[in-house]
């Protein structure tokens, strides 16, 4: 480590700790709290990976997370910031964007080429031939290179959780400090949010700054929680911060937000400032004083405020060969470091630029010499030109406000041409800036600002009776820090604009003059400010070369818009951990221990089908359906919704909310029920059972029933009727007994219920006791054949599967599941709702008007199908048979063909094991809706299959079988 | 239901304190819903809620929550007692009111108490609502979503020590089970049995 300084440097590292890592293949070794960038600087190591479009190396820039060019891979994270991310012991790190590695990467030389490829240039090369696209896309795609994600992936270990605060304060620099503090002497909550491992800010690496004792007092405060090393990263609606810190994003709700996130230093525009080892100001004073590494040996300081007096001051105390500062302004000011500067002898160039940067050699040493020049004019140098050789030039030549967080809040950037600075403006309700994103810089004034919004916050938080209204004592001092044009455009170009899309003057021009004059269209012609940094470094420049381009006035260009996320964050801290909500029925382990193939129907696992060891999953299937035909099947519906509708005017409600009638329904029969929106489109469909006059128990399918509810619950709301409706669907176990020895195996274990046919006729509803357990009993006939629906409470479920199996030892019971039960229902022609019908279907096209009453008044959706049937069918849902054995079994949403117009398609279709034939329900045209029509099918390998249009039900017409 | 979960009473009592789960669902849990329900419940000379999202506790140890102006949930007391739900139930069997009409709650749902201090920072994984004792107060109800199920949270504190009994739909038992196990590994929080509880709920008399 040649480059580390001694202690007291290096807040953030512990020198007993050391850490071993690897960069490109070579072991180097940091300290604990280094990160990526500052362990390698330590270890005069310059360049870190190369930009994205010419492959130029890049270095170190802001260490603060601000840049793209310290985008490297870490471990088994893309794109990573070097800058940011802490080295671990063992930690593999690689350059990005490189063809054979960082040294020696193979397209290097694009940056030769630079001439031919300026902004756009792929909107106007490659696509012609049409063709050469597809061949060129993936050619640049490798070029363009970064991160690349690793498969398979692993579960990342990412969750959430929710936060409150009465006050957010996001920015634990001396603005941030300041608002915490005073909002918790108000007496609120506060959450003091700050990306970085201790609080302070720029007090912690600027020049003669501490943050020490402000930082205590929030610490100390019981109501202030801390939150460093965590970022802020978006805001919603009504004050939702999103925060993320390692592997957790934190949903904060705050009452009011302070937004103290300073402000963020701007690069000088000139040739080559992009080499390694040109970087902010703020970044040379991070790297000594947070981590103890000498950013170089000899540095050129560029500077147009005092700060840059300060970090010449800095280099020089940690072993740094100041050769000179440059300083854009005439004169220079009368600042204390600047006469400190001039008494260590450091030669200062009043009114001169770096008007280039010349690379090393060995381009991943970087810079190696700067080029001066006199300023002649706004971005103009004399000819006269001073080399000063240095391997270090520092920028500190303005801020634009940290503002990202108010702009997705709603503010807007203003720019103060007197200044010259972007001030923000336009705040929402409860959200207030402190510090130097308020455009206020100082360190009381800053402070004092901080006190006064952190007093607001808590006020608008309602902690108004608590503290004296903080006073404003000292004036903001904003004047002279941003210089008006720190931008020097180079014969030879070179001049990066936008590092991350390696965007040089010429390009944003280029983009004007191509028409694009408006700053949103530059972006998106140029990629201007979307990459990585999201124009952080960019956006200033831009909109100044675009004002000097168009003529216009920097403040009327405006600046782009501020969407989250701040930050680029990984789709892992999105997802979090997944909350899927499984439901099991109360019989889910019998399904198991039964061998059921588990299937998801909506929220619910429900048996497919029973695996066989000697038959494959169509003859189990085939197999299972035969023996309900035949002798007797057990089905689990404890997935059917269940409601109560009870109330005086129960069967009223109904009458409105289904299409068939139910106020003559007898007490103990079941009815059919259809429900249709308000546009008459089928929604979902069950039977109502008639317990009492007042009281329905009604069904709805296992998907609908939450959406049912809803509807009901709404509709009893407008329309205040006598009744009340409650969703027991979890509250019952549903089984379902069918087969014509149904009756057989059930009579021994049905205690006070008359099963026969007369006394329990089809569509009879009883209540009683089954295997000792209270039941209501529904004789319904989905599979068409002898059945009861036996439902229990749901704890009884798993004991009266049993007693049913056992009841039906000997009789040939054997369970079925849902795959089986959907051909059984298709032989008898019942529709599913969702499968059958769609987004668009009604009763009358789904040949469902038996379904629907015409003597009462009104029902959901009866308007609308009245209307619908004046104007005629479009489609009508069919049934069909393939009688042809070698043809192809279609499958649902094939195509239904009139030569090459389609006029439907399939949607139920199975073999049925029964009938010797393919059979299946389809939209087709109306008029290929008659009986004995022949229809054609397109199946998945383009064959026309002929079906023949036939009346459903395919199976037992006459419903004889379920009657018995 | 699960008395302890281990041999250590000791340790048991610790991680309650901590942070502790127990599955309290074969407790006594019933309900009413419809426009009588409250006049119905206060003529039987048993206090309701004045506001909805409250609730209280009877003498027998039974907690009422007021859901809605139409609905009541009655959750059992720790001891077992069950006067107040069997006496409520005879009166609606004898009495059937208008449209005052039962929920079978202890059919339809699971409940699962957590305890200890840091209840509420583990219930901030899995709801959105701040149940932070500052925020929420004891007997204070919330109907929200936990872990994408809806749920009614119920701060129902065991002497010192802030717990939260949560009623939600029994066929998702395993699931909200397996989340609550998740979440309290950050804070090594453990399953409990009713002793445990017990012992905690005692506390706020000696």
């Amino acid at each position: 480590m040649t480059d580390r300084l001694a202690a007291p440097a290096g807040l953030l590292i512990d020198r007993n700790k050391p850490v071993a890592f690897s960069f490109e293949g070579r072991d180097f070794t940091g300290f604990e709290g280094d990160t990526i960038a500052s362990a390698l600087t330590a270890n005069s190591i310059r360049a870190l990976s190369r930009s994205f479009k010419f492959h130029r190396p890049r270095g170190v820039l802001t260490m603060a997370g601000q840049d793209g060019n310290t985008l490297v891979h870490a471990g088994d994270s893309p794109d990573v910031l070097a800058d940011r991310v802490r080295i671990t012991p063992g930690l593999q790190v690689r350059a990005l964007n490189t063809l054979g590695g960082l040294d020696r990467d193979l397209l290097g030389g694009l940056d030769r080429l630079a001439r031919f490829l300026p902004a756009g240039f792929y909107y106007k090369a490659f696509f012609r031939p049409r063709p050469a696209w597809a061949l060129w896309e993936p050619v640049l795609r490798r070029i363009a290179g970064l991160g690349r994600v690793g498969a398979p992936v692993s579960d990342t270990g990412c969750d959430k959780q929710y936060l409150h605060a009465d006050v957010a304060v996001i920015g634990g620099g001396p603005a941030g400090l300041a608002a915490a503090a005073q909002a918790a002497r108000a007496g609120a909550e506060v959450v003091l949010v700050d990306e970085n491992p201790v609080l302070g800010g720029a007090l912690t690496y600027r020049r003669e700054a501490s943050s020490d004792k402000a930082a205590r007092a929030v610490e100390a405060a019981d109501n202030v929680t801390v939150m460093t090393d965590t970022l802020c990263n978006g805001w919603f609606s009504d004050n939702w911060l999103a925060l993320i810190r390692d592997r957790r994003m934190y949903k904060l709700r705050a009452k009011a937000v302070v937004v103290a996130t300073g402000a963020i230093e701007q690069p000088a525009i000139f040739r080559n400032n992009d080499l390694p080892g040109i970087m902010l100001g703020g970044a040379a004073q991070r790297l000594i004083r947070h981590y103890g590494v000498r950013p170089g040996r000899r540095a050129v300081v560029l500077t147009a405020n005092s700060e840059g007096y300060g970090v010449a001051l800095d280099l020089g105390e940690a072993g740094v060969e100041v050769a000179c500062v440059v300083d854009l302004r005439e004169p220079a000011p009368d600042h204390e470091w600047a006469e400190a500067v001039h008494r260590r002898g450091i030669p200062v160039l009043a009114q001169a630029a770096v008007w280039a940067a010349e690379s090393d050699r060995n381009r991943m040493r970087g810079v190696r010499a700067a080029r001066v020049a006199r300023i002649t004019g706004r971005g103009t140098c004399g000819a006269d030109v001073d080399r000063f050789a240095c391997d270090l030039i520092t920028m500190s030549c303005g801020y634009m406000p940290a503002a990202a967080l108010a702009c997705q809040a709603g503010a807007r950037m203003v720019h103060d041409t007197e200044q010259p600075i972007y001030r923000v403006e336009n705040l929402p309700d409860r959200m207030f800036l402190a510090g130097a994103v308020a455009g206020v810089y100082g360190s009381e004034a800053v402070v004092e600002d901080g006190r006064v919004a952190g007093h607001a916050a808590a006020a608008d938080a309602g902690f108004r009776r608590r503290g004296r209204k903080p006073a404003r004592r000292h004036e903001p001092e904003s004047t002279g820090l941003c210089h008006p044009w720190p931008m020097f455009r180079h014969p030879k170009g070179k001049e990066f604009v936008d590092f991350d899309e390696d965007l040089q003057i010429k390009d944003i021009v280029g983009a004007v003059g191509e028409g694009y004059d408006h700053v949103e269209l530059v972006k998106r012609f140029s990629t201007a400010t979307m990459g990585p940094s999201q124009g952080r470094l960019s956006t200033l420049a831009t909109v100044r070369i675009i004002a000097e381009a168009t003529g216009a006035d920097v403040a009327a260009v405006g600046v782009t818009t501020s969407r989250p996320p701040v930050i680029a964050e990984s789709f892992a801290h999105l997802a979090g951990q997944r909350f899927e909500p499984v439901r099991l029925t109360p019989m889910h382990d019998r399904h198991r221990q039964a061998g059921a193939k588990m299937m998801v129907a909506g929220a619910w696992m429900r048996p497919a089908y029973y695996e066989s060891e000697t038959y494959e999953s169509e003859t189990q299937i085939s197999a299972e359906a035969r023996n309900v035909r035949d002798t007797v099947g057990l089905i689990d519906v404890s997935t059917l919704g269940g409601l109560e509708v009870r109330g005086p005017d129960a069967a009223e409600f109904l009458e409105r909310m289904y299409t068939f009638a139910y106020a003559k329904q007898p007490v103990g029969r079941a009815r059919y029920v259809l429900m249709c929106d308000r546009t008459g489109v089928i929604v979902d469909d069950g039977v109502a059972c008639r317990l009492a006059e007042d009281w329905f128990y009604v069904t709805a399918t296992s998907g609908g029933v939450d959406g049912v509810y809803r509807q009901m619950l709404w509709h009893n709301a407008q329309w205040r009727l006598g009744v009340d409706v409650t969703n027991v669907t979890a509250a019952y176990a549903g089984i379902n007994i069918a087969g014509p020895k149904a009756r057989e195996v059930l009579a021994p274990v049905c205690e006070d219920v008359d099963l026969a046919a007369a006394a329990f006729p089809y569509m009879g509803v009883r209540e009683g006791r089954v295997g000792g357990f209270p039941a209501r009993l529904l004789r319904v006939g989905f599979v068409g054949e002898l059945g009861y629906e036996i439902h229990v409470p749901a704890p009884c479920g798993e004991a009266l599967w049993d007693r049913l199996v056992e009841a039906g030892r000997g009789q040939g019971l054997r369970p079925f599941g849902v795959e089986a039960q959907r051909l059984l229902r298709l032989e008898k022609g019942h529709i599913i709702v969702g499968q059958d019908t769609d987004g668009l279907s009604h009763p009358i096209e789904a040949d469902m008007a038996w379904a629907i009453s015409r003597k009462k008044p009104y029902f959901v959706g009866g308007r609308a199908i009245a209307i619908r049937e004046t104007k005629g069918l479009s489609r009508k849902l069919v049934g069909f048979e393939i009688t042809d054995p070698a043809a192809p079994v279609p499958e649902e949403c094939h195509l239904i063909l009139r030569d090459s117009e389609i006029t439907g398609r399939v949607t139920s279709v199975a073999r049925s094991p029964v009938l010797g034939k393919v059979i299946g329900l389809a939209y087709v045209a109306p008029d290929q809706a008659e009986p004995g029509s022949v229809i054609t099918i397109k199946v998945a390998d383009g064959r026309r299959v002929p079906a023949r249009v036939v009346e459903p039900p395919f199976y037992d017409p006459d419903g004889a079988r379920q009657d018995m | 239901m699960a008395m302890a979960m281990g041999a250590d009473e000791g340790a048991e009592i610790a991680a309650a304190r901590r942070l502790g789960f127990a599955d309290l669902s074969p407790m006594v849990r019933s309900g009413y819903k419809g426009t009588g329900t409250l006049g119905w419940v206060r003529d039987q000379d048993q206090a309701v809620p004045e506001a909805n999202n409250a609730a209280l506790a009877w003498s027998d140890g039974t907690v009422i929550a007021r859901l809605a102006d139409t609905e009541v949930l009655l959750l059992g007391g720790f001891d077992g007692a069950d006067a107040g739900h069997r006496g409520l139930a005879a009166a609606w069997a004898e009495a059937r009111p208008e449209m005052c009409f039962p929920v079978p709650r202890a059919d339809m749902n699971a409940e699962v108490l957590i305890s200890g201090a840091q209840a509420p920072a583990m219930l901030a994984k899995l709801c959105a609502v701040d149940l932070r004792p500052r925020a929420f107060p004891d007997h204070g109800v919330a109907q929200t979503v936990l872990a994408g199920l809806d749920a009614v949270v119920l701060r129902a504190d065991l002497g010192r020590t802030p717990a939260y009994r949560i009623v939600f739909d029994i066929a998702s038992a395993r699931y909200l089970w397996r989340c609550i196990d998740d979440a309290a590994m950050e804070f090594a929080g453990a399953p409990v049995g009713l002793a445990a509880l017990r012992h905690l709920a005692a506390e706020i008399e000696g």
